[in-house]
């Protein structure tokens, strides 16, 4: 196990926190765009204040994983940027709308109609972003993108990455960004005891579940059907984790009948995590199938073992930052603060200006 | 690469990829000028609130807790933008020094994440933290944000003068990250660099106030908000004239050709002269209209009168940069920085006087041009570095045409990146502009 080995940990870690914390967030958004038309003011804002105090926190994420390839792996860094030139110039854009719609919905004081503007920005970007950066995943993960050794791209700039895997991850991905948001609001719906909002989610998730666990079962014939590579390393290497996946699926399911949310945010959180890791796992050692690999693709050891150095410190600093991050607003007896206090001030426009 | 095709692909890409790196960055400048100097600002004016008591102040705090909580994400996702452009724009450049250059960014993401985590605490925090705890949760946001500066801009030195690599037969060896952060240009270019943070936040928060002097010179609270700005603009602007000198004579060491092209000077010369103004002409290759000061150029740049500087004459044409851009950009920066000593003379003089920055409206004009002009100044500087190091993206090792992307469609990327940037820039602006507009006395009950 060598140093770029170590590197990869990080980078498949940086990858599930961005897909378990970012996809969340993401999926409160898809949320706000699936319901566009039915949901009142108030379900609104609980997906508002949901959001609130973390969603820069959980984007950051994003930017680890380019860091990491880009400084540890540099030839894969620029042969996924040639190949992938229009689903990441695409999430790009989603990333743009997304973050300025939501601080502009956030902060501004202006007409119904700007704040309908920013919202509707907000709903269709997050849905965007997801689809396009699940699309450029499935992309590599099928295994045919025409690139080199040399990390040159033979393949057509518009249509190169457009492979049936690609197309079903973006919309997977989607999916799997409103479940666990699904998840998440009913938790935060539960610890401030709502009676309308619980339920609403709650519903909401068990839906959205059923349909990811179909989703995820047509998946594995896609994979099986369009890349080949993919589907051996699953058999050979994978396999306990797709179980693992699968299990945590059904057990999210399971616990959000019993309305037991923890636990389904546990148990949704150990399927996408075995999702990813699956996926990684089943494709290593190989970064961009089907040409380069790690070895082919690492910086030298020194600068490597820097990283790792860089990593570690970072990491000591982070951590407990971010831990007292979700402490602060996110625990269940923050929740409840917010909301009394919330009711206290009475509400309404308030309730969103106040806590800025 | 094969051959023809791929660089006529790139040869008509070079053109609009600049373009879109130079508006993508010239954005993003601004935001990450004021996210690092804003924090430095809002822990000030807290920091008079816990001492005096004073309710102007907590407002004051507030309110521009509030300008910062709009801009930061702004400036964040206009950073995230350029980690994409990195790759999508130049993928020979990321591909090939990706692990010299990579690690200041590393570097970066975790001062990014710590300022991120901590502007969540400190924005929504109000309730739930003691004063003091409030106070002290704002000190990890300046720091960080003064690191995030540090380590990119150690990326952008390395450009210019790169370090810490071999050649060996066209392959990469004893790469060293360290020593490519620490190259002969860092010193000068991370400390211009955070100081313009500093002065251009310090300006145009000092220029909003005084315009709302001008129209109530009256307006206690934009007193104290202006006086406040001024105290971290003000002493600043003689500083960054000595480390823009500095600056000059690293580039005089490493970069003779970018001094030559931002003096427009043509011909090598003894006792070469500082001019002033002038239009670089390059087909009589001289520079019209200036006023030229002899010797003071040599002496800028080596500390001696009669050293002799070369011209563009000794290089090849190919590795000229655009002498007019530079040029010009460069005289703008130099004027508007003189143009900021003068204030903080005139300022610093009735300090010493009366004990209070001047009140005439004069001043006062003088404060609410400064605001646009620092910033001007701010991009004048980056064009200087980047249109100065042209044709090279790696300084002697990598031109910026082999470094570009080969994928279609860049003009019409770019021309969207304008509409989008112009809408985006317009809806902080109204944004900010809303916030302003609620009377003090409202913010007061708490909201
Ligand atoms: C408020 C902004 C501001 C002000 C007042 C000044 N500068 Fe500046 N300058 C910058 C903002 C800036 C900058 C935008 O921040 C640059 C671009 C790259 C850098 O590190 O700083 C820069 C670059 C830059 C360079 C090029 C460095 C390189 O290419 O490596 C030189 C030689 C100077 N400056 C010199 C000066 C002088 C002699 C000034 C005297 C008044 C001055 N600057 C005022
Ligand atoms: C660490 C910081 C920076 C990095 C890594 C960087 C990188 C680059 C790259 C890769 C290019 C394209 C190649 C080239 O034309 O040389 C470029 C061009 C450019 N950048 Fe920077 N840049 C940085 C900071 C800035 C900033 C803050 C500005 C602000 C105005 C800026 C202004 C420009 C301009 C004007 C060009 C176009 C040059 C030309 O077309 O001649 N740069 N930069
Ligand atoms: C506190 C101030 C700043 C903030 C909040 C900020 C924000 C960001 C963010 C979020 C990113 C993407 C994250 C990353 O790649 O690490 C980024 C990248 C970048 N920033 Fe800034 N930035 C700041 C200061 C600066 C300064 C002072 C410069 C230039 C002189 C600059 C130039 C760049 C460049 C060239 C990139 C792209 C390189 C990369 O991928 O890291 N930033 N910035």
């Amino acid at each position: 196990m060598g140093p770029e080995d170590l590197l990869l940990l990080v980078l498949m870690t940086a990858l599930t926190i961005y897909a378990l914390f970012g996809g969340a967030d993401f999926g409160a958004g898809v949320w706000e765009f699936t319901s566009a038309g039915q949901s009142t003011e108030k379900e609104r804002r609980h997906i508002y204040k949901a959001i609130g105090p973390v969603w820069e926190a959980n984007h950051v994420w994003l930017i680890f994983v380019l860091v990491i390839l880009m400084n540890g792996f540099p030839l894969a860094f620029a042969a996924l940027s040639r190949a992938l030139w229009v689903p990441l110039l695409l999430a790009m854009v989603g990333i743009v709308f997304r973050g300025a719609s939501y601080a502009f919905r956030y902060y501004s004081r202006g007409s119904r109609t700007e704040l309908k503007t920013w919202e509707a920005l907000f709903a269709i970007a997050s849905t965007a972003t997801p689809f396009f950066l699940g699309a450029s995943g499935g992309a590599i993960a099928s295994g045919t993108l025409p690139i080199d050794a040399n990390g040159a791209f033979r393949g057509d700039f518009l249509t190169g990455w457009m492979t049936p895997l690609a197309i079903f991850t973006g919309f997977y991905e989607v999916g799997l960004c409103a479940y666990l948001a699904a998840i998440f609001l009913a938790r935060e719906a539960a610890a401030i005891d709502d009676p309308e909002l619980a339920p609403l989610w709650r519903r909401r998730a068990l839906s959205t579940g059923l349909w990811m666990g179909l989703l995820s079962a047509s998946g594995l014939v896609v994979v099986w059907l369009e890349a080949p590579g993919l589907h051996a390393g699953f058999m050979s290497r994978g396999w306990p984790l797709v179980a693992l996946s699968l299990l945590g699926g059904i057990g999210s399911l399971v616990e959000l009948g019993r309305s037991n949310y923890l636990r389904a945010s546990l148990a949704a959180a150990t399927a996408v995590t075995a999702v990813v890791w699956g996926w990684g796992v089943a494709q290593y050692p190989l970064l961009v199938p089907p040409s380069i690999d790690k070895d082919m693709a690492k910086a030298p050891d020194n600068v490597l073992w820097m990283m790792l150095l860089v990593s570690t410190i970072g990491a000591g600093l982070l951590l407990p930052s971010l831990a007292y991050l979700f402490i602060l607003f996110k625990s269940s007896q923050a929740l409840e603060e917010v909301e009394s206090t919330t009711r206290l001030k009475g509400g309404g426009e308030s309730a969103s200006h106040s806590t800025a | 690469m094969d051959g023809t095709a791929f660089l006529g692909a790139a040869a008509e890409n070079l053109l609009p990829a600049r373009l879109q790196m130079a508006v993508t960055l010239g954005a993003h400048i601004i935001l990450a000028s004021l996210g690092v100097g804003l924090p430095v600002l809002m822990l000030a004016a807290e920091w008079r609130y816990l001492r005096t008591g004073n309710r102007h102040w907590y407002v004051l705090t507030k309110r521009w807790s509030k300008a910062f909580a709009v801009m930061f994400p702004i400036g964040a996702v206009s950073g995230t933008v350029l980690s994409f452009e990195l790759g999508l724009l130049w993928p020979e450049f990321m591909g090939r020094w990706g692990s010299v250059i990579g690690m200041p960014f590393t570097m970066e993401g975790f001062a990014f994440f710590l300022e991120a985590i901590f502007a969540g605490i400190y924005l929504y925090g109000w309730d739930r933290l003691s004063a003091r705890a409030h106070w002290y949760i704002g000190w990890p946001i300046a720091i960080a944000g003064f690191f995030s500066a540090f380590f990119v801009v150690t990326a952008n030195s390395w450009m210019n003068v790169p370090s810490g690599f071999q050649l060996v037969d066209g392959t990469l060896k004893n790469v060293d990250p360290l020593a490519a952060m620490f190259n002969p240009a860092t010193g000068a270019q991370v400390t211009h660099m955070i100081l313009a943070a500093y002065l251009v936040t310090g300006f145009v928060v000092a220029a909003f106030y005084a315009r709302q002097l001008l129209k109530d010179a009256h307006n206690d609270y934009a007193r104290r908000a202006l006086s406040l700005s001024l105290w971290i603009a003000l002493p600043l602007a003689p500083v960054q004239l000595i480390i823009g000198d500095w600056s000059a004579k690293v580039v005089a060491e490493t970069q003779p050709v970018k001094l030559a092209a931002m003096e427009g000077l043509y011909e090598t010369t003894a006792q070469a002269p500082l001019h002033l103004g002038g239009w670089p002409n390059d087909q009589a290759k001289q520079l019209d209209y200036a006023i030229a000061l002899p010797g003071v150029l040599s002496w800028l740049a080596y500390g001696d009168p009669n050293a002799v500087v070369l011209g563009l004459e000794e290089f090849p044409p190919e590795e000229v940069p655009p002498v007019a851009i530079v040029h010009i950009a460069f005289q703008i920066m130099v004027a508007i920085g003189t143009a900021m000593v003068l204030l903080a003379l005139w300022g610093g003089i009735a300090y010493v006087r009366k004990g209070s920055w001047p009140r005439s409206r004069a001043f006062l004009w003088a404060i609410w041009w400064m605001g646009p002009c620092s910033v001007a100044a701010l991009e004048a500087g980056w064009i200087v570095t980047e249109v100065g190091r042209q044709p090279w993206i790696v300084q002697g090792y990598m031109k910026t045409a082999e470094a570009v992307t080969e994928a279609p469609g860049i003009w019409p990327v770019f021309a969207i990146t304008i509409f989008i940037y112009l809408a985006l820039g317009v809806a902080t602006v109204l944004v900010l502009r809303h916030m302003a507009s609620v009377p003090v006395e409202e913010v007061q009950d708490g909201s």
